[in-house]
């Protein structure tokens, strides 16, 4: 779900970190509605791109060339940086069986924006704290490197950490060189958390017919805005599987390893050398998928523990962690099924469900859902889109409640719940509010966009219109979030702004704005404006991944 | 052989005072009788007797200080008051129903209502319907001269869990729902006791709560660099 503040928000985030040039490539994906930049390699047809720019949303680079008023090089350059930071895809698009010779020859690269992981820029701070509570410290400053410069090779990354001691140390940089072994070590920590995973392949080649299936990964995520969640969800999952041993894999040739076998000892030397070098050459990026399943899960806990009670998130942890390595994707309706005896194991294993009895485990399981058929199957799965739609729902109730009253607030959540229409009369009879007060606030309601109304003639002696209302959800969803991206773009515009404002006190020397004086007043001032825009733009980016990743 | 009596008795009544009546008077009477609990407004009146606005109003209050006819306030129109026979007892479409008094919401009995269910909900921790039914109608007679329906404690219940201050939730036979056996329906806090409300992450910021929000652009005339409400939310 792309909204229009959502694509602003995106180029927000581009310009403050990359600059103009970058944003404006990105920026320009907002005349197309499917998010694709497209580059012809072979500017020969012109028309035949423009038809499919027209049908497919694609844009030749002249196109772009011509819109950003930039050079063929600076977008490629710019291009290239997207690419770098993840926040680009390229793919070449498969042959049409209606191409003729001449078309099925042409290589046609085309990019694809990816939104997400655009704005994923924002929670790199939440993606380095998942890391230093669940790794340690070096594994921290490996993936801040990752993280900043977007892709990097071992070696890459090995300068990276000497360079790092070098300026600790005020050192010699030959003399602080870190191991590559070390950092190899650090590396596979982070892999085999799968927090780290390779970088896809550079230019899937994939369709980008409306019926046909792809099996490149990339190809079926490229696809996506052309076909139904659900079939391309499936495609996703099946290109998927076969890549999952390759993405967290450190060995460079799964071939050379099998061959390794066979070979005499020369040869074994040989190509353990020629391993490590293509090693040395793989690309690795941080794993969002893993982090937002992180973030997900550790949303999904304290959800529950607020709901219920801290016996029953543990529960709800416990079987998380046990069965995240066999989710097979981020946003899974419900957990994989458990028996009681193994959900019993992995609750002993942690701190605070030592001291859980199985029949308290079984009550919890109840608390959380679980049915009677379940018990019988001795098979346990949780309802976890339960736990998020409900969280959903708080999170508009609390907007409704702060917007438009208590009132409101019982109306709202009487027609959120229900989920049909309700009449005036009947929705102020069920939640006690006064008469005439219910269809002023039931309009305001549907002003903002937060119900949908229906009118109803009915004919009788006399005609009577009778308004209905209703909850619908998925166009409210989508209008909240598209709030939500406003503020946040918001939040993060009024930060640049304040620090835009008060530049000087940055160059103040620390001494001088110790003294008592209008500066330090200033000064404090600034940090606590910085402190609570900070922190509301970290809280809302956690109600942004409730909407939309979770 | 009572009920015979009473009715011969009311028949008695009835056409003795029909005898002391006018014409338009008796004419009136009956139209109005005719409507039962849902009573008819003045104007609707004058529109099917033709009767002269005068000897209408004259009339009309000649039934009422005979104590033939009453005036009962329409929840619907307020100042288009409805006449009913004395005997009938206006319908829930007129008064709103058991919550309404004189037509208007009786908020001081829905919250009075609402603070005994909560203080027992809190006081048991958990509690059933059951439960609480039995103890608003030992308590009820004390707090609620009036009384309460059991309908009424109901949809109290209802209301509040509407307004999430309580949760319908069933017992699990543990801990706090020990008193109550497992599977059962049961109310209890939405909050634990002590902890604040949450407040949405936008709820917590001018954006979330802002009423120009979608006049609000990045250099617009309403902007996050210009807005009143950041200024205010950031004036430390």
């Amino acid at each position: 779900m792309v909204t229009q503040f959502g694509i602003k928000l995106a180029v927000h985030l581009i310009t403050n970190h990359f600059g103009n040039l970058v944003a404006v490539i990105l920026s320009l994906s907002r005349l197309s509605d499917l998010f694709c930049i497209g580059i012809d390699i072979e500017v020969l047809c012109v028309q035949k791109v423009c038809e499919n720019l027209f049908s497919h949303g694609v844009l030749t680079l002249d196109q772009l060339v011509r819109y950003s008023e930039l050079t063929k090089d600076q977008v490629k350059n710019s291009l290239l940086v997207l690419v770098q930071h993840n926040c680009c895809q390229a793919f070449v698009s498969a042959p049409e069986d209606d191409d003729d010779g001449a078309d099925r020859l042409r290589v046609r690269t085309q990019y694809l924006v990816l939104f997400d992981n655009i704005i994923h820029r924002l929670r790199f701070p939440k993606f380095l704290e998942t890391v230093s509570r669940k790794l340690d410290e070096e594994c921290v400053e490996l993936l801040d490197g990752l993280l900043r410069d977007g892709r990097l090779t071992l070696k890459q990354m090995v300068d990276r950490a000497s360079q790092g001691k070098g300026k600790c140390f005020m050192m010699h940089l030959i003399e602080n060189a870190v191991d590559t072994k070390v950092v190899r070590e650090i590396l596979s920590k982070l892999l085999t958390a799968r927090l780290v995973e390779r970088c896809p392949a550079p230019e899937p080649v994939v369709s980008t017919s409306f019926k046909e299936t792809t099996t490149r990964k990339r190809g079926a995520k490229a696809a996506k805005i052309f076909e139904p969640p659900e079939t391309l969800e499936q495609r996703v999952v099946e290109a998927a599987v076969p890549g999952d041993a390759i993405r967290f894999s450190f060995t460079a040739d799964m071939k050379s390893k099998v061959d390794r076998e066979t070979n005499s000892d020369d040869d074994e030397i040989a190509s353990v050398q020629e391993n490590d070098e293509k090693e040395e050459e793989i690309l690795w990026r941080a794993n969002f998928e893993e982090f937002i399943r992180h973030l997900r899960h550790k949303a999904l806990i304290e959800n529950i523990r607020t709901q219920h009670d801290d016996g029953t998130a543990t529960v709800l942890s416990a079987v998380l962690e046990a069965t995240k390595t066999v989710e097979k994707k981020v946003k899974m309706e419900n957990s994989v099924p458990l028996s009681l005896d193994t959900i019993t194991a992995e609750v002993m294993k942690t701190d605070t469900g030592r001291t859980m009895t199985i029949d308290r485990i079984r009550a919890s399981l109840s608390q959380l859902g679980c049915s009677q058929r379940m018990i019988v199957d001795d098979a346990y799965s949780i309802d976890l889109k339960k736990i998020i739609e409900r969280a959903q729902n708080e999170e508009v109730e609390s907007i409704v409640l702060k917007r438009y009253g208590r009132d409101a607030y019982r109306m709202f959540r009487l027609l959120s719940k229900d989920g049909c229409f309700h009449d005036t009369d009947q929705i102020a009879a069920s939640t006690l509010v006064e008469k005439k007060e219910a269809p002023k606030l039931l309009y305001r309601l549907w002003k903002d966009n937060y119900l949908y109304m229906e009118k109803v003639v009915a004919t009788g002696v006399k005609q009577i219109t009778i308004l209905m209302w209703k909850v619908n959800k998925p166009l409210l969803w989508e209008h909240v979030l598209d709030e939500m991206y406003h503020a946040a773009l918001n939040l993060s515009l009024r930060m640049a702004f304040e620090q835009e404002k008060d530049e000087e006190l940055l160059n103040v020397p620390k001494d001088k704005l110790k003294e008592p004086g209008p500066l330090q007043k200033k000064y404090k001032r600034l940090l606590n404006v910085w402190l609570l825009l900070g922190s509301s733009l970290t809280k809302l980016d956690e109600a942004l991944m409730l909407f939309h990743d979770f | 052989m009572s009920i015979l009596q009473g009715k011969r008795k009311r028949q008695d009544l009835a056409s003795a005072l029909s005898a002391s009546m006018t014409n338009e008077e008796r004419v009136i009477y009956n139209i109005i009788r005719g409507k039962k609990e849902m009573g008819i407004w003045q104007g609707d009146i004058k529109r099917e007797t033709n009767i002269p606005d005068s000897m209408l109003k004259k009339s009309i209050k000649l039934l009422i200080s005979k104590t033939l006819i009453k005036e009962v306030v329409n929840i619907q129109n307020k100042s288009k008051k409805v006449l009913m026979a004395m005997e009938f007892e206006p319908s829930k479409e007129i008064t709103g129903g058991e919550w309404y008094t004189e037509g208007r919401l009786d908020t001081g009995l829905i919250d009075a209502l609402s603070d005994v269910c909560l203080k027992l909900i809190t006081r048991k921790k958990v509690a059933t319907r059951d439960a609480i039914l039995e103890w608003t109608r030992t308590l009820g007679s004390e707090v609620f001269p009036g009384g309460v329906s059991s309908g009424q404690v109901e949809q109290i219940l209802k209301v509040l869990v509407m307004e999430n201050k309580i949760q319908e939730v069933n017992s699990t036979g543990f801990g706090d729902f020990s008193s109550v056996p497992a599977g059962e329906v049961c109310f209890r806090l939405a909050k634990k006791v002590g902890t604040n409300v949450k407040v949405g992450a936008m709820a917590s910021i001018p954006c979330g709560v802002c009423p120009r929000i979608t006049f609000c652009t990045p250099n617009g005339i309403i902007s996050p660099t210009t807005c009143q409400y950041y200024q205010k939310w950031l004036d430390f």
